[in-house]
């Protein structure tokens, strides 16, 4: 789960993390009263997850309440670069000396928490990583140990900034680890990190990405989830476990298997075919009929989707399940579109005998190379 | 020979009381796995198919001299459970559970490197050698006795290669769901060591994915020590980027690592033959062997 740079801030906040005094408003009204607190000039941050915020409007500078207010009335309940701004998180502005990037991300080949550091922040690092490679400095931390003095010393000699930092740089990365490893998150990113007047750092943006599969000890987190934004399919498909990903807004094709890695071959070789896959629902191991029913009923709400490639190899998941929840849902299938059936693996048998109620409206194929065979021809049929 | 798991496996199912684990447990044994004993606290005493049941791993293993346990429990219990099986000694520790807190798997992958043990998945059908021995809940009836070894990150991707296999006559020494999940308790790199050492395997197949960088990793490894033959086949070409695709590893990030490129590039010039799709890796293999 993506938090968002107010709900990021929140958190950083919390473990001492410096970041500037602020507030969140989602009614344009009430403006004038949240930012009393404040400090003049602000900054009013739309807030979505889109790259280039700034560059589409959604950053915005005001020198008094009233712009406060108008720039809010502007952006609020509008959209930007097609997402709906639900929020808006006006801060302070900050005075500083430079910006630089800073993150804790879960390094996936060293198994480990690697800190990354630039002295050029304000910039995407994958911008930084590719222009300028060697602005950037990475330390690991073994997870038996945690963050250390020494790699704080390290970051800015290699960056050549001061080490009269190294406190408040220390302190800094002390509270963002803490962070890092209550939270379960696997990124924890500050960009920029402004270093101040005093030696002082501020974390003027924040991004968060937290394991999802951690999410049910992580209680204090759960009501960020609901004010994302998500896809509507995709949210659809969540309340019933499903897993639904859009692929490319243009494809007529759409593919449910009961795992990932069958999901990825068959748009691979769907693919390799001159089709193009649309969406994708993982059903994930085992699930039932009334799962698969949805699951049906989810993928045709997609209206570019004219076929359905519905691809099972069952070891958990039982191939009569998928036969019985297919059943159910044929009413849900919309005139005109085409759904096709693999079966293979656990009562393979029993799922094929079942299938024969359902006449010609599903067709069963027998392997993968079959079912992809089947989507060129009915498509070529047409 | 063929490794991990065969007909000396004296195997513990923790979770076995479960509706999974009891399952499972029954297909194990009659597939002939030396299931020797489960595991659920507080229903130590009972029997489950037949199955003596134990409070505690470190009972379980006393009382069986069991060398390898398959854990049935849900995904939030699997860092204890792997712990309490680390605690007590077992050389082989098997995880399918999907959904692993990272940090967990992350914590777990530094411990083992302490301990004398190999860690399996999770997010992973387990391990099979055929004709031998099972722990996992794979299909087994589609797996043969053979000379292939299989090491996939995807359990549906390695049915429909072994179910290819089998019925062209290729058999199977171990085929090891390495599991989908972004650290895995035993890397590709860190399984081919003993592939290829062990006699009964002549070559070798790795069903990979988008994301990560194991292929890379076994890919360097390969250049160096293995003069078996490779396949390989990288799922996911197609995969848009910074999506999970379902495995929680399989992600491409936004600077592009973790590609499908990146990996056939390294395996090919490792030696490794590259298959397109499943069905081309039966083909290739019938050239190497």
């Amino acid at each position: 789960m993506k938090l968002m740079e107010y709900q990021a801030r929140e958190c950083f906040e919390r473990y001492g993390v410096p970041v500037m005094k602020g507030v969140v408003v989602d009614d344009p009204s009430k403006v004038r009263e949240k930012v009393k607190a404040l400090t003049f000039p602000v900054v009013v941050k739309a807030q979505v997850q889109i790259g280039g915020r700034g560059k589409a409007g959604g950053i915005r500078f005001a020198e008094t309440v009233e712009e406060a207010e108008e720039i809010s009335a502007e952006l609020l309940h509008r959209e930007l670069r097609g997402l709906m701004v639900d929020r808006l998180m006006i801060v302070e502005k900050a005075a500083g000396i430079q910006e630089c990037y800073l993150s804790i991300v879960l390094d996936r080949s060293a198994k480990c928490p690697c800190i990354i550091f630039s002295a050029k922040g304000g910039v995407d690092i994958e911008e930084t990583a590719s222009k300028e490679p060697e602005a950037i400095v990475r330390t690991q931390i073994d997870p038996f140990v945690g963050v250390r003095r020494y790699m704080a010393s390290y970051l800015l000699s290699r960056t050549g900034l001061p080490l009269e930092l190294a406190d408040s740089l220390f302190d800094l990365l002390k509270n963002l680890y803490r962070f890092f490893v209550e939270s379960d998150a696997m990124l924890a990113e500050i960009n920029p990190l402004l270093i101040c007047e005093g030696n002082s750092l501020l974390a003027l943006d924040g991004k968060v990405d937290v394991d999802d599969s951690a999410l049910y000890r992580q209680p204090q987190l759960l009501p960020y989830g609901e004010a994302v934004r998500r896809e509507e399919l995709a949210a659809e498909a969540q309340k019933y476990g499903l897993l639904y990903i859009s692929v490319d807004g243009e494809g007529d094709i759409g593919v449910v298997s009961n795992g990932s890695g069958m999901l990825m071959s068959s748009m691979d070789l769907i693919s390799g075919a001159g089709m193009t896959v649309g969406a994708v629902m993982d059903l994930g191991g085992g699930a039932a009929a009334d799962k698969i029913k949805e699951a049906v009923r989810i993928m045709f709400l997609n209206r570019k989707l004219r076929y359905l490639f519905l691809n099972i190899f069952g070891g958990i998941t039982r191939c009569d399940e998928v036969v019985r929840g297919v059943l159910a849902g044929l009413d849900g299938i919309p005139p005109e579109s085409t759904l096709i059936l693999r079966l293979e693996g656990t009562n393979k048998e029993k799922g094929l005998a079942m299938l024969a109620e359902a006449g010609d409206s599903v067709i069963s194929v027998d392997g993968l190379a079959a079912g992809v065979e089947a989507l060129r021809g009915r498509r070529n049929g047409k | 020979m063929s490794i991990l798991v065969d007909e000396n496996t004296k195997l513990i199912v923790q979770g076995i009381t479960g509706r999974e684990g009891s399952f499972h447990t029954r297909q194990m044994l009659e597939y002939g796995t030396k299931v020797v004993a489960g595991v659920t606290p507080g229903k130590g005493g009972q029997t489950c198919e037949g199955v003596p049941v134990f409070n505690t791993v470190r009972e379980a293993a006393e009382a069986t001299g069991a060398n390898a346990t398959i854990l049935f429990v849900p995904a939030r219990f699997t860092m204890d459970g792997i712990c309490e099986a680390m605690d007590a000694e077992i050389p082989l520790i098997v995880t399918i559970a999907e959904h692993v807190p990272v940090q967990d798997m992350m914590n777990v992958y530094h411990m083992k490197k302490e301990r004398n043990c190999t860690i399996i998945g999770p997010n992973s059908f387990g391990i099979i050698s055929p004709g031998k021995s099972k722990a996992g809940f794979m299909a087994h009836r589609i797996f043969s006795q053979g000379g292939v070894a299989l090491m996939s990150r995807s359990a549906t991707n390695c049915y429909e290669t072994v179910q290819m296999l089998t019925q062209n006559g290729i058999g199977q020494s171990t085929c090891i769901g390495v599991g989908g999940d972004m650290i895995p308790g035993s890397t590709f790199a860190e399984l081919l060591p003993a592939l290829q050492e062990d006699e009964q395997t002549k070559a070798i197949v790795l069903i990979g994915e988008i994301g990560g960088n194991e292929e890379e990793l076994a890919a360097a490894y390969i250049r160096e020590h293995v003069t078996k033959p490779v396949v390989a086949l990288i799922a996911g070409k197609n995969a848009p980027r910074g999506k999970s695709m379902g495995h929680a590893g399989a992600i491409i990030s936004a600077d592009g690592t973790g590609s499908a490129a990146s990996k056939e590039r390294s395996l090919r010039e490792a030696g490794v033959s590259i298959a397109e799709s499943t069905a081309e890796i039966v083909g290739l293999l019938k050239k190497l062997l």
